[in-house]
């Protein structure tokens, strides 16, 4: 069991007070009539709704107003009209968010191909708009929202999104030292069945219908892996100090890392193995190796007080 | 004249990236400070929060935001001005700013540094907010002037009027972005000495300096590249005014080396003096 560090800049969106840019702007039709428009004597509250409405009008939708209606909201300039002047915000309001998306999900975009991902973050941004002051958590309906939107590879894509999306929640968790082996190793033998461990704060166990844990390691090494077929895998994801891992687990250590993080003592959790391991003369050995490397590896943060 | 609120001259520093964490952390080289996003700070208790430690243990930290929305008719957001408040006195934030903008309404956030019509409603809007951040932060908090790409059609007044107005009706100090007066000058056809005429430079703590991107029609704010002669000259012009005051140099995409970002702040000296 190897686990594998996930590199730094990975799922760390960063906010900036710059205007992104468009090297390929969206075509976008002219709206026939205006869908809304300014009412006389607008107030700040009326000019910033309508506003806020032509700027989040999806790019794949005509504009939300006409050359004049949009001409009695912001002034035409010397080399724009009123309309072209919004749209440059239009423009950076989904660019932005895009952009955010594309930071949480490298490898989605990476599986789909930057046109189909962009096609899929463009109804996201539609159907889930942010609504608070941070994009840390904008992109957290990614999973869901893969399963629902995409076909063929939608199963594929929702794990994938998962699995990207536990990195993104993996960074932004607290930071908890990790439990030394020294520390394990002061408790008497005959104690150690009723020991219960911290899990660390960070530690996400994540069930998979396909190999995107593979398929991630793949995609981040340079190669070029294909979608891979339905496969159930597991992986624990979560960080110590800076760096993030990723954890590939079989069935048993699965039930034995589960059992562990949610409180339940060693005694009890490695008793829960012996069906899965009972026709192994190895099992006793191999699972206190694993137990060891989970430790080692960083899953637990400290030993519940007796 | 120095700022009358009494914060210091920095020096030359540099809008902290993710990409430059781990050549500050390990190499700590020397620079005079840094500023922060606050808006990557909040809303985490983890990663990012570790290196803006480690890193405002050695250098002098500024809070800057993009989420304050000092403008928008929806009511401010208490919880993101409390977390605000818990970032600065947790990393000793020598002050916190945001721009004179909204960034959306109706309970939808557009994450963008939105313009203000700049008439007398308005006007009165955002002093009011201003006075209620000052009172809940217990600091003077730092608006900045946005770039835009459009006016309103109802507006009363130009930007340096507003701003002038706003900063002393509010009692609140300035952040003078002079990459963002030459955007906003070539965008709307005015000269930018006359808006750094109307500056009440007493008020102003701190300058930014950024690269844009001329599309020939219009100027967008990207903070893509070196910053333009014209901008470090206006920047002169501005400093010398002011008497001093911290300077930053903020590079937020194609964002080469520490080394590179470093080295193009640092052309400031040749338009400013060699710092404090």
């Amino acid at each position: 069991m190897n686990r594998e560090l996930t590199a730094d800049a990975i799922g760390a969106h960063e906010r900036a007070s710059a205007t992104p840019v468009r090297r390929d702007p969206v075509p976008t039709a002219k709206a026939r009539r205006a869908r809304a428009a300014l009412p006389e004597q607008a107030g700040l509250r009326s000019q910033q709704e309508i506003f806020c409405a032509a700027v989040m009008t999806p790019e794949d939708e005509p504009e939300l107003l006409d050359e004049a209606s949009a001409a009695r909201l912001v002034t035409p300039g010397g080399t724009l009209s009123a309309l072209e002047r919004l749209a440059i915000y239009r423009t950076a309001y989904h660019a932005r968010l895009i952009e955010c998306l594309s930071d949480d999900y490298p490898v989605l975009k990476h599986a789909l191909g930057a046109a189909e991902f962009e096609a899929l973050c463009r109804g996201y941004v539609a159907q889930h708009p942010s609504t608070g002051p941070s994009l840390n958590d904008f992109g957290r309906h990614m999973a869901d929202f893969c399963r629902t939107s995409l076909t063929g590879v939608a199963g594929f894509a929702s794990d994938l999104a998962q699995l990207e999306w536990a990195i993104v929640l993996t960074i932004h968790a607290p930071t908890a030292p990790e439990l030394a082996t020294e520390e394990l190793a002061t408790i008497p033998a005959e104690r150690w069945p009723e020991v219960c461990l911290v899990a660390n704060p960070s530690l996400r166990i994540l069930h998979f219908a396909y190999p995107v844990n593979a398929y991630f390691q793949a995609s981040r090494s340079g190669e070029a892996p294909s979608i891979p077929s339905e496969a159930t895998t597991s992986v624990a994801v979560y960080r110590t100090g800076r760096s993030i891992w990723r954890l590939p687990l079989t069935a048993a250590m699965v039930v034995l890392f589960e059992s562990l993080a949610n409180g339940t003592a060693l005694g009890p959790s490695l008793a829960l193995l012996e069906p899965l391991l009972a026709n192994d003369p190895e099992a006793a050995p191999r699972v206190m190796a694993w137990f060891r490397q989970g430790v080692s590896s960083g899953l637990f943060s400290g030993i519940v007080a007796a | 004249m120095a700022n009358r609120f009494g914060l210091p001259n920095l020096g030359i520093g540099l809008g902290l990236r993710t990409v430059h964490y781990s050549t500050i952390v390990e190499s700590q080289p020397s620079v005079d400070w840094f500023e922060i996003i606050s808006d990557n700070y909040v809303q985490t208790v983890g990663r990012p929060l570790d290196f803006l430690e480690a890193i405002a243990a050695t250098y002098p930290i500024v809070m800057h935001g993009v989420s304050l929305s000092i403008g928008s008719t929806d009511p401010l957001d208490e919880e993101y001005l409390r977390e605000l408040g818990a970032l600065r006195d947790r990393v000793g934030a020598l002050w916190v700013s945001d721009h004179l903008c909204w960034t959306g309404v109706a309970g939808r956030n557009a994450h963008d540094l939105l313009p203000m019509p700049y008439t007398e409603e308005a006007l009165r809007h955002v002093i009011g907010r201003v006075r209620q951040v000052q009172d809940f932060l217990g600091a003077p908090l730092v608006l900045e002037n946005p770039s835009t790409y459009v006016e309103f059609a109802g507006a009363s007044m130009r930007e340096w009027e507003f701003l002038g107005r706003l900063a002393e009706d509010a009692d609140c100090a300035l952040l003078l972005d002079v990459n963002n007066v030459y955007v906003s000058a070539k965008n709307h056809g005015f000269d930018p000495l006359t808006y750094l005429e109307a500056v009440p430079f007493d008020r102003v703590v701190q300058f930014h300096v950024a690269g844009h991107t001329d599309h020939g029609t219009h100027i967008i704010d990207s903070h893509i590249g070196p910053v333009v002669d014209p901008v470090w000259r206006l920047l002169a012009i501005a400093h010398e005014r002011a008497q001093g005051a911290s300077v930053l140099l903020e590079w937020d995409a194609e964002i080469p080396s520490f080394e590179v970002t470093h080295a193009e702040a640092l052309r400031a000296r040749e338009f400013i003096g060699a710092g404090p």
